[in-house]
């Protein structure tokens, strides 16, 4: 029994241990003195931490992710509000289609809509600029505050609805009173995760930037093809927090195991 | 019955769907159009563009309107097969891999007091977020010579001199497979959690071991979850770029690098546009058999 014990601490604990290691790693190697990539670092300095902000490149490329992810979250949000609510309140075909749409982008692989989204900028003759990212980033992660407003809609009580109802309140004030106020966490969530996962990906960015826009994974990727400096790795120590702030807000002002699918027993 | 009289049945079946389903909701529910348009023109459209050019007709340093077949023909060039060969490869391993590591982490998660498990899903959700960029580079950290485990091995002594683990097969395959774990894990937890715990303590108590009823009834109740994991995963496998362009070698190139090559460094859109079509197309195939796993699934997503 013990050893059954031990074992499932151990599997547990080198998991997490594994998960975590790079991460520990591109700290430590940020920390580095010299201009050099050393794991345990050599001579401690936290110099290459104002170095993103300080060099332009670095800080040209911090601002467009943060506008790219902004705009990106709003627009995923302005889909899948509508979409959502269409389909809770009228289950049609039409509402079950426009579902299908949302969820389709992030089940194909992102290389296909990354070219797909290129062909028709470069048809349409608005090549490289930011606009292309953000709508890009909006239509291709609108499946996840899709699913997470679904699920806010699905958690309200039709008790309330009636109640609502029964006193003469028109679906318009139901939205505004009721309904919106409760998928309201909802939706902050999936603005959390659209803005996340916008900041991090890689390949639309890439396909429609066309070099002319450069978010900070395309310029992370960049950099390190032409040689290692410790600003990446502060960078991407700074991604990290980034994410890990974020996730924790949600955690702590949402419930995440819910919001991630698991089963909540009735009361 | 006459063709006519066959027809207008038809007519009146499909009319009143067309007008109920999505005419009169559209009326209650203008707002609707807004979804519709985004979703038509900046992902339908696209796709549609790419589908006729998928058929153009390649020129020098770009493309013109035509209708051939020469860019399909080419899936039957050694270029194709053998980076198609790679990708499969790849990403059966490593889902599989990847699956393995995840089936039991996420079981044991799932059996978390609730602030631990919501402090292990926010560090899952940062490790499968992170850019692909960052886990690529990070691991290379670890298998690169100078400070990774080579040396650490070489300080153990087992190996005389260290040299650097990548670019090479394993450390690509370890990359992806790091890179799907915590994806897995995310797929398998709703079904986990909704795991009957009576089930398990009562084979416990008729003396099975907790290994003997992890096998024995977690698993088979999994089976069908773990199916659809190891499918969604493999399409997401297929689709890497960061991973295999950082830890591959130039032989381990797979399907979304070859897309990206032919589109953007050889300016070969036609092809590029035939290739994703192929691989929009087995995707599609791929996720209604998970579709088809998931339902009926006594531990699946509702």
């Amino acid at each position: 029994m013990n050893l059954v014990r031990w074992s499932k601490a151990a599997f547990i604990t080198a998991m997490f241990g594994m998960l975590a290691a790079p991460l520990l790693i591109v700290a430590g190697v940020s920390l580095n003195a010299k201009k050099l990539m050393f794991f345990p670092p050599k001579g401690l300095s936290l110099q290459w931490y104002p170095a993103v902000f300080e060099t332009n490149q670095w800080l040209e490329a911090l601002t467009t992710s943060v506008i790219v992810a902004i705009t990106a979250g709003i627009i995923a949000i302005s889909i899948a509000l509508p979409i959502a609510y269409f389909l809770w309140r009228h289950k049609v075909l039409y509402a079950k289609a426009l579902f299908l749409a949302g969820i389709v982008p992030f089940a194909l692989p992102p290389v296909i809509t990354a070219l797909g989204m290129l062909i028709f900028w470069v048809e349409v003759g608005h090549v490289g600029q930011i606009w292309n990212i953000m709508i890009g980033h909006g239509v291709f992660l609108v499946t996840l505050p899709l699913v997470m407003i679904s699920l806010g809609l699905e958690s309200i009580d039709d008790e309330i609805l009636e109640a609502a109802r029964t006193m003469g309140a028109d679906s318009r004030r139901i939205f505004t009173t009721i309904v919106f106020p409760m998928v309201l966490p909802y939706m902050v969530a999936g603005y959390a995760f659209v803005i996340v996962l916008s900041m991090n990906e890689y390949i639309i960015s890439y396909f429609l930037g066309q070099h002319a826009t450069i978010t900070l994974p395309v310029q992370l990727l960049a950099s390190l093809r032409s040689g290692y400096s410790p600003i990446i790795a502060a960078a991407s120590v700074m991604f990290i927090l980034f994410a890990v702030v974020i996730f924790s807000l949600v955690a702590r002002f949402g419930d995440l195991p819910k919001l991630l699918g698991a089963w909540t027993p009735k009361e | 019955m006459s063709d006519a009289a066959v027809n207008r049945r038809q007519e009146d079946a499909v009319g009143p769907v067309w007008r109920e389903q999505f005419l009169l909701p559209l009326k209650r529910f203008p707002i609707g159009l807004y979804p519709t348009f985004m979703m038509s023109v900046f992902f339908l459209i696209p796709f549609i563009i790419m589908l006729v050019v998928s058929f153009a007709t390649r020129t020098e340093s770009t493309y013109e309107p035509g209708f051939e077949f020469t860019h399909y023909a080419r899936f039957f060039s050694p270029l194709f097969t053998t980076h198609l060969l790679v990708s499969v490869q790849f990403s059966v391993l490593a889902s599989i891999l990847s699956v393995m590591a995840a089936v039991p982490f996420t079981y044991f998660i799932s059996r978390f007091r609730r602030r631990p498990q919501v402090i292990a899903l926010v560090f899952l959700l940062c490790v499968l977020t992170l850019s692909e960029v960052i886990v690529a580079y990070s691991l290379s950290v670890v298998m690169s010579r100078s400070s990774g485990l080579p040396s650490f091995v070489e300080w153990l002594g087992l190996i005389d001199r260290a040299r650097s683990w990548y670019p090479g097969y394993l450390a690509n395959l370890f990359g992806l497979s790091f890179f799907n774990i915590p994806f897995a894990v995310l797929i398998l937890f709703p079904s986990c959690t909704r795991l009957d715990r009576e089930l398990t303590e009562a084979a416990q108590t008729m003396g099975a071991s907790p290994f003997k009823s992890f096998l024995t009834i977690v698993l088979p109740l999994l089976d069908r979850t773990i199916m659809a994991a190891l499918v969604l995963l493999f399409v997401f496998t297929m689709g890497a770029f960061v991973t295999p362009t950082w830890l591959g070698r130039p032989e381990d190139t797979m399907m979304a690098q070859l897309i990206a090559n032919q589109a953007l460094n050889r300016g070969n859109i036609p092809f590029a546009a035939a290739l994703s079509m192929f691989f929009m197309a087995v995707t599609i195939i791929l996720s209604l058999i998970t579709v088809r796993l998931r339902r009926g699934d006594p531990v699946g997503q509702t």
